[in-house]
């Protein structure tokens, strides 16, 4: 800077690049949590884009009567360590359920052991030295493959990873949340409208609302703690079942779907209610035929948002017990059910490595449901928002 | 008025917000030691003029502005020069008292310290003593000089404000309508302090009351649709203006 | 005439029928907040029947499974404090940064991408910060470390403390991004015209009139890491550790919440109910950190509606 001039200041050079020094911090910071969550992603994407293909190998089964005894005499020895375990084990039940395949023989893709799998992909595999050799002649004859991996999304939970599938996990998910809905909506909803058209300011509403912001800022485990001591303990609903989960996350949503229903229900101008009370309309009908109608997209935002949240929600469903080993889905909320994040959850504390990557990958379909749900929220929003 | 020593000079000052051409090659001189009046209707374009005078149109970020604003032979807007300074030595009072939500002391302190006009200490002491005292408001707040500047009446406040603009010790004190938020008694008591510091500043203020312009301006600039319409003495404007304009709006005709 | 006061009466009847459905509703909320205090403290009542309280907020010793068990919860509240600091020194200083970003200098277009950007944070469902934690972040902290000739745990708190510190960005810049952008301009132009920096501005005029809504973020994030447990669950001990030793594997309330309740003990063991002991330490803490958070976010409020600047 040119020093000739009156408004020339020695302290400013310093002062600008203080000034600069800290516009880049801001920047940095931001910079920083951006990268966390590009990384974050990235890392599950890399860990779990694996999942998609399964490793199979061509082999030649026979279905007789020695298969049915014991699956392992189904396959040439040399292979059987090779194989799926849990794909070997449906055999029998092949045979049974179609008689006419007895005493035939037939060479079919046949799910690999999950360290097959693990070679395959190139990962840290344990394989003894005598399959190795058996692996690496099938492979050179063109008998190993990689395949879309169907199971994954068809099966439930396995011990055997390579067998093993969210689709246990993804029912239990959408029943649990549909008891969350089923009882939170209403409930909500009805809170946000009284406390929003008919309370009164006084101490009641006051103390509804303290309440209601408390319960928004408890911690989720705590809802998980409630629900063993209430619901389990006292009213004796079974453990581990959607119901008890979907009536635990219900009460965590609550909060949620009441805050963003009051500000649906706010955002309709009084205007409107006045002149539903001008035609003589009670407070009731002003309310349900003409407040609500317009205020309701805004609701359903709160409620997809809300829904959301519940669905990633695992450590209050741990506390009653969904953590359960289920490999069939439930059929009704009363069985023992688990959710989709309580799967990733027994996965990631599995010790195979397979399991790393189905982790991943349930994380990567975990997320695109929530961010599925969360742009409908705001594809909703922006819909259907009024500006009056 | 020869007698008149010229302390800024504009030279064809053009603005735009965006596509919106808001001041008209304005040409004015502003004199040392007298309060200029810049008055007009609403939108005429004083308050965005006065603004030039010290920068703060660059904040916002769509504002485009050519010409010249001399300031002591300087053109302020010259590439050497550096806003922050600019501000320095061009004092403003806004509408709004807007003291910090700091202490009285701290309020006017903090751009002194920061500055490095004075040392923290005896010398700060002294110098947060002297612009509350030529701010007249001394006398009001000087047992309570810890208690946050934001729990003072809106016309100590404002008070306050243009004692913290002393501190920096300017050459000039812009005033953007500085009473339009007071009540009447604060409004006099800030009319009698303008007063009294035009002996030792430039005083340049915009202002939406005509009576307050005759009562304490020497000059007076008539602003309309972004032009500058007549400047000339106070007494003159308003009692023998040239422009029909002028007249019009100084007898309430629009406005 | 009739017909038109029966009708009237059925109105009536039907309003207040819907009136009481409503009140009935809200009422749940309060039950549930009574009904989680009350549950808690029940069975936490039990527990102390059997145990010491003094020996559970000052005792060293946590051994739940053996006989003659203790109850010595001062290293789980040990462990539970040093995460939580971790977690929001990585997480203040990111969030603000952010925050200031993101409402001092960023145009209103970049604002309104980046402030959902970073709440995507927030949306990301815990477990998935605890894989992340476990099988990423620990072990790369531990090659690190190993590098540079330290031992650290695979179960480190350094490695779950700053995973949740990740986590809480969102929540520490959200709010003080509000409430920065709430701080009058006039102050801003005020400082500017005295001949301030921006930067100066910022730090000593926007940032102190904001602080009230900065340290109520703040103690939203610490209630929120406290509580936090699906990432302390998957990625840090179990092991009640009384250290300073951040490298060192350590354990937190929650961490032995769900322990305790994992287990196949009996309901009514002390090793169960230690589980509601906790809770409740838990439950207090967070309530009382956020009832003086929205006390002073109203104050916040208050104060800039009052003063009309």
């Amino acid at each position: 800077m040119n020093k000739d001039n009156i408004f020339y200041d020695p302290t400013l050079k310093k002062r600008h690049f203080k000034s600069k020094l800290f516009k880049y911090f801001t920047i940095a910071s931001l910079v920083v949590s951006l990268l966390f969550l590009g990384v974050f992603l990235l890392d599950m994407v890399i860990k779990g884009s694996s999942a998609i293909k399964q490793t199979y190998i061509q082999i030649e089964v026979s279905y007789n009567q020695e298969s049915i005894d014991s699956y392992r005499n189904a396959v040439d020895k040399r292979y059987l360590n090779l194989l799926s375990r849990a794909a070997l084990r449906e055999i029998p039940d092949q045979i049974q359920a179609n008689p006419s395949l007895m005493d035939t023989k037939a060479v079919i893709w046949m799910l690999a052991d999950d360290q097959v799998d693990m070679y395959a992909k190139e990962y840290y595999y344990k394989i003894s030295e005598k399959d190795l050799e058996t692996l690496k002649e099938l492979e050179q004859n063109a008998r190993v493959k990689q395949k879309f991996n169907t199971i994954f999304f068809t099966q439930g939970d396995s011990k055997t990873p390579e067998y093993s599938g969210i689709l246990s996990a993804f029912i239990g998910t959408i029943m649990t949340l549909t008891v969350t809905m089923v009882v939170a909506f209403p409930i909500g909803v009805a809170t946000a409208v009284y406390l929003e058209e008919f309370s009164k300011q006084n101490w009641w509403s006051e103390f509804l609302e303290i309440n209601i912001n408390n319960l928004a800022a408890i911690p989720s485990i705590l809802f998980g703690l409630l629900g063993l001591a209430v619901y389990i303990n006292l009213l004796g609903l079974p453990r581990s079942s959607a119901l008890v989960g979907g009536l635990t996350l219900a009460l965590m949503t609550l909060p949620i779907i009441v805050v963003s229903s009051r500000a649906a229900l706010r955002s309709v101008p009084a205007s409107i209610r006045q002149a539903g009370y001008a035609l003589g309309l009670t407070k009731v009908q002003v309310v349900k035929d003409h407040v609500l109608p317009l205020a309701f997209p805004g609701i359903m935002t709160g409620n997809i948002i809300g829904l959301a949240h519940a669905m990633g929600e695992t450590a209050p469903l741990i506390i009653v017990g969904m953590i359960a080993f289920i490999p069939d889905s439930p059929t009704s909320v009363m069985e023992a059910a688990t959710v989709m994040p309580a799967q990733l959850f027994t996965w990631a504390g599995m010790p195979e490595r397979a399991y790393i990557e189905r982790t991943a990958a349930g994380i990567l379909v975990l997320l695109s449901v929530l961010i599925s749900l969360n742009s409908l929220a705001v594809y909703l929003r922006k819909k259907f928002e009024v500006k009056w | 008025m020869a007698k008149n020593k010229v302390k800024i000079a504009v030279k064809d000052l053009n603005l735009w917000y965006g596509d919106k051409h808001a001041l008209h090659g304005l040409d004015i001189e502003l004199y040392k030691n007298k309060i200029t009046a810049l008055i007009g209707p609403s939108g005429c374009g004083k308050s965005t003029f006065l603004r030039c005078l010290n920068r703060m149109n660059d904040l916002i970020s769509s504002t485009r502005i050519e010409g010249e604003v001399i300031i002591d032979g300087q053109n302020i807007y010259a590439k050497e020069v550096d806003e922050v300074s600019v501000r320095k030595r061009i004092g403003m009072v806004f509408q709004q008292p807007n003291p910090f939500p700091k202490s009285i002391y701290e309020n006017v302190a903090y751009a002194p310290l920061k500055h490095g006009i004075v040392k923290k200490g005896s010398d700060c002491d002294e110098l947060v003593e002297q612009s509350l005292k030529s701010a007249g408001i001394w006398n009001e707040v000087k047992d309570i000089l810890k208690e946050p500047g934001t729990g003072l009446s809106g016309g100590q406040q404002q008070r306050l404000c243009i004692a913290r603009t002393i501190a920096v010790k300017p050459d000039v004190i812009l005033m953007d309508e500085p009473t339009s938020a007071l009540d009447p008694i604060s409004t006099e008591k800030i009319e009698a302090l303008m007063l009294e510091l035009k002996k030792e500043y430039t005083i340049i203020t915009v202002t939406h009351n005509m009576q307050q312009a005759a009562r304490i301006a020497d000059m007076t600039a008539f602003f309309h649709l972004g032009d500058l319409i007549e400047y000339d003495e106070t007494e003159k404007i308003f009692i023998n203006p040239t422009q029909k304009k002028t007249e019009d709006y100084i007898t309430g005709r629009f406005g | 005439m009739a017909t038109f006061e029966s009708k009237h009466k059925y109105a009536h009847l039907q309003e207040d029928i819907i009136r009481y459905f409503l009140i009935l509703a809200a009422t749940i909320s309060i039950l549930t907040t009574f009904g989680i205090l009350f549950s808690i403290l029940f069975e936490a009542i039990e527990f102390f029947k059997l145990k010491s309280i003094i020996y559970f907020f000052t005792g060293t010793e946590w051994t739940p499974g053996v006989e003659n068990s203790q109850f010595g919860a001062l290293p789980i509240f040990a462990g539970t404090f040093m995460i939580t600091a971790i977690a929001i020194a990585v997480a203040l200083p990111i969030g603000l940064g952010s925050a200031i970003y993101m409402s001092e200098y960023a145009s209103p277009n970049a604002r309104n991408i980046l402030k959902p950007l970073l709440e995507v944070l927030a949306g990301i469902p815990t477990v998935v910060y605890g894989f992340f934690a476990a099988i990423t972040v620990a072990p790369f902290i531990v090659k690190i470390f190993a590098a540079i000739g330290v031992e650290a745990s695979f179960n480190s708190a350094l490695a779950s403390g700053v995973v949740m510190g990740i986590m809480i960005i969102p929540y520490i810049s959200s709010l003080s991004d509000d409430v920065i952008t709430a701080v009058p301009d006039s102050l801003r132009k005020g400082s500017l015209a005295l001949g301030m920096t921006k930067a100066e501005t910022i730090k000593d005029i926007v940032i102190p009139s904001a602080l009230p809504g900065i340290i109520s973020a703040t103690l939203l994030g610490i209630s929120k890491a406290l509580g936090e447990t699906m990432i302390v669950v998957m990625a840090a001990g179990l092991r009640p550790n009384l250290s300073w030793n951040i490298l060192e594997d350590m354990t937190t309330v929650t961490v032995r919440i769900v322990d305790a309740l994992t287990g196949d003990q009996a309901f009514n063991s002390p090793a169960t109910l230690s589980a509601f002991a906790l809770g409740l330490a838990l439950f207090i803490v967070t309530l009382v950190l956020n009832i003086v958070s929205v006390r002073l976010i109203q104050k916040f409020k208050e104060k800039y509606k009052m003063s009309s600047l």
